[in-house]
């Protein structure tokens, strides 16, 4: 295997070839991923967005947006313009503090967890160690977030809505962290990428749903009730509590809400495509192909047409779940509170549990086919 | 022990079943997406009302009798018929007639009553105001015939579903000169008189049949 394309390294010995010393070439650089991050982050929240309003529709033998632009794709622009336009209005009896700045924690983790998501070998802002971990444990920030927003609107709903949704997602942090641990137990490393590694090298075969497809399922129930989502959208059930937290919440402040949930969308389905479906592995491994059509696999049009590839596999394999998480939103009734609960621990968390035993015996008997 | 293990399978058998009911539930979702949208663009297209129609109740002044059967029919009452007895003539003489369509169920009953056909129905059906009062029409109101869909430059009229040609599901693009699927009255009353005949020819039909076996 390659190493791929390192912009961080070329960028950093032009800046020095440039005569720049090499703190300041790499300060240089840092931003340079991060702004990139959050633009593609906000762009797929918008792309997600015309897809949910587009595919909706079509579930529902309707056009969908239309009007704003072609095929209405600028829907999504002129409606966050309309939020970023509108009145911000905290209500007189609420803690305006906290009302303030509960979106802004629900949104900050949601946008930071894109540190380890990665797009290629060295497509990704950082490798930290603890890669996975990191995700999981700043997805437990939000429903600070939430709970902050649902006490401080002082409204009898959005207090409802913030408990259910702390609820929630504090329930199903479990069995998410037990499918997630499964996988990282196979690949023996928490980093995103070597648990991309582990998974290339045999095309599609290597995939992990073929040795997680409990895991699979289970990640994919954990992640819609994280990212509160139909059938888990219960702490904002528009038809029992009117919008859950956000009930007092307008503008912008309810935008982030909005964003928020989107960008959890589409980066559950990221990693749902990272640690299931082989990241930014092509179906058939590339060396093959090259092996083919005897390419020179050093050669830089390679190195860039492979780079570009594992984007777009990465990016199709995330909307690939996305379209399924906006079906299962057209196919499937909101469940009840006490459902919920139910299916969260007396369901998906044994399932974790048995499925991380065999996991685990799986990787003691064979080795060779379990990562051991 | 054995009692268990008959849970754990009645529960794994219960999950297995969520599971397939939510795939159909899937499949079915999935399928509607190839379906055509059903939507009408209104206002900038229109569906074409059916001949039996309800909307708007039309009035004509001058041949109504006041003899307010309209009233007497309608499940609350509405037409408010002002007449006054005309001593000279011996009639009874139409002062002003109106009906508050912000209550009318349009159910048409007046007009299926009415002796003299001083009532209709148009295919009218945009009666929103931004007061409920402007509802109540009065006869001058009432006497105004409605623009017609297949008449407005600005709208495409479509036809519904059931005035489309055989085999075809979407109104768009459908000339107005094609007709509809199923045969016209008159060709259903010609097909009745058919069968009056038919036993004659049929007999004779079989018998020259059979002698041509024999």
């Amino acid at each position: 295997m390659t190493p791929g394309i390192d912009l961080q390294q070329r960028f950093i010995e032009t800046l020095r070839d440039l005569g720049l010393p090499q703190g300041v070439a790499k300060v240089a650089w840092l931003p340079l991923p991060m702004i990139l991050i959050i633009i593609g982050a906000t762009l797929g929240v918008l792309v997600t967005v015309w897809l949910e309003r587009k595919i909706s529709a079509a579930a529902q033998q309707r056009i969908g947006p239309e009007f704003a632009g072609p095929l209405g794709i600028l829907q999504a622009v002129a409606d966050g313009l309309k939020l970023v336009f509108k009145a911000d209005i905290v209500p007189a009896k609420a803690d305006p503090w906290l009302f303030t700045l509960a979106p802004v924690i629900v949104v900050f983790p949601a946008f930071l967890s894109y540190l380890i998501v990665p797009f290629g070998q060295n497509l990704l802002i950082s490798n930290v160690g603890i890669g996975i971990f990191l995700w999981i444990s700043l997805s437990s920030i939000a429903p600070i977030g939430l709970m902050m927003a649902g006490y401080s609107s002082n409204n009898k709903y959005s207090l409802l809505g913030g408990l259910r949704a702390v609820a929630q997602s504090i329930s199903y942090e479990v069995p998410l962290a037990l499918a997630v641990l499964a996988v990282v137990m196979m690949s023996n490393s928490l980093s995103t990428i070597d648990i991309v590694e582990q998974q290339s090298g045999y095309g599609i075969l290597g995939w992990n749903v073929w040795r997680q497809p409990i895991g699979l399922i289970l990640f994919w129930i954990a992640a819609l009730a994280e990212t509160e989502r139909l059938p888990f959208d219960l702490p904002e059930a528009e038809e029992e509590l009117v919008a859950g937290y956000q009930t007092e919440y307008s503008g912008m402040k309810f935008g982030l809400f909005y964003v928020a949930s989107y960008v959890n969308l589409v980066l559950s389905a990221l990693l749902a495509s990272i640690l299931y479906f082989g990241g930014w592995d092509f179906p058939i491994p590339l060396t093959v192909v090259s092996g083919w059509l005897s390419i020179n696999e050093t050669g830089p049009i390679f190195q860039i047409v492979v780079a570009s590839l594992g984007i777009t596999m990465t990016l199709l394999k995330a909307y690939f779940f996305v379209f399924l998480a906006i079906l299962l939103r057209w196919t499937v009734p909101r469940v009840r509170i006490d459902q919920l609960l139910d299916l969260g621990w007396k369901f998906l968390l044994p399932i974790g549990l048995v499925n991380l035993l065999l996991t685990a015996g799986l990787k003691l008997a064979f080795p060779f086919a379990f990562g051991g | 022990m054995l009692n268990f293990l008959s849970k754990v399978t009645g529960y794994a058998q219960e999950t297995v079943q969520a599971a397939r009911y939510i795939g159909q539930g899937l499949s079915v979702t999935f399928d509607h997406m190839r379906r055509r949208p059903v939507t009408v663009q209104y206002p900038y297209e229109k569906l074409i009302p059916s001949e039996r129609f309800r909307g708007r109740i039309h009035f004509e002044f001058d041949k109504c009798i006041s003899c307010e059967v309209c009233v007497r029919v309608c499940p609350i009452n509405l037409p408010v018929v002002d007449w006054e007895y005309n001593k000279e003539s011996k009639k009874k003489q139409l002062k002003h007639y109106s009906i508050d369509f912000g209550v009318c169920i349009f159910c048409a009953n007046c007009v299926e009553y009415c002796p003299t056909n001083c009532l209709s129905v148009t295919e009218e059906y945009e009666l929103a105001t931004y007061d409920r009062h402007e509802l109540n029409f009065d006869s001058v109101a009432m006497g105004r015939l409605p623009y017609k869909v297949t008449e407005d430059p600005a709208v495409t009229p479509l036809r519904e579903l059931a005035y489309l040609p055989e085999g075809v599901m979407d109104p768009h693009g459908v000339p107005q000169t094609v007709r509809r699927a199923g045969q016209r009255p008159e060709e259903i009353l010609e097909q009745m008189e058919v069968p009056e005949k038919k036993p004659a020819g049929q007999k004779a039909e079989a018998s020259s049949s059979k002698e041509t076996q024999e």
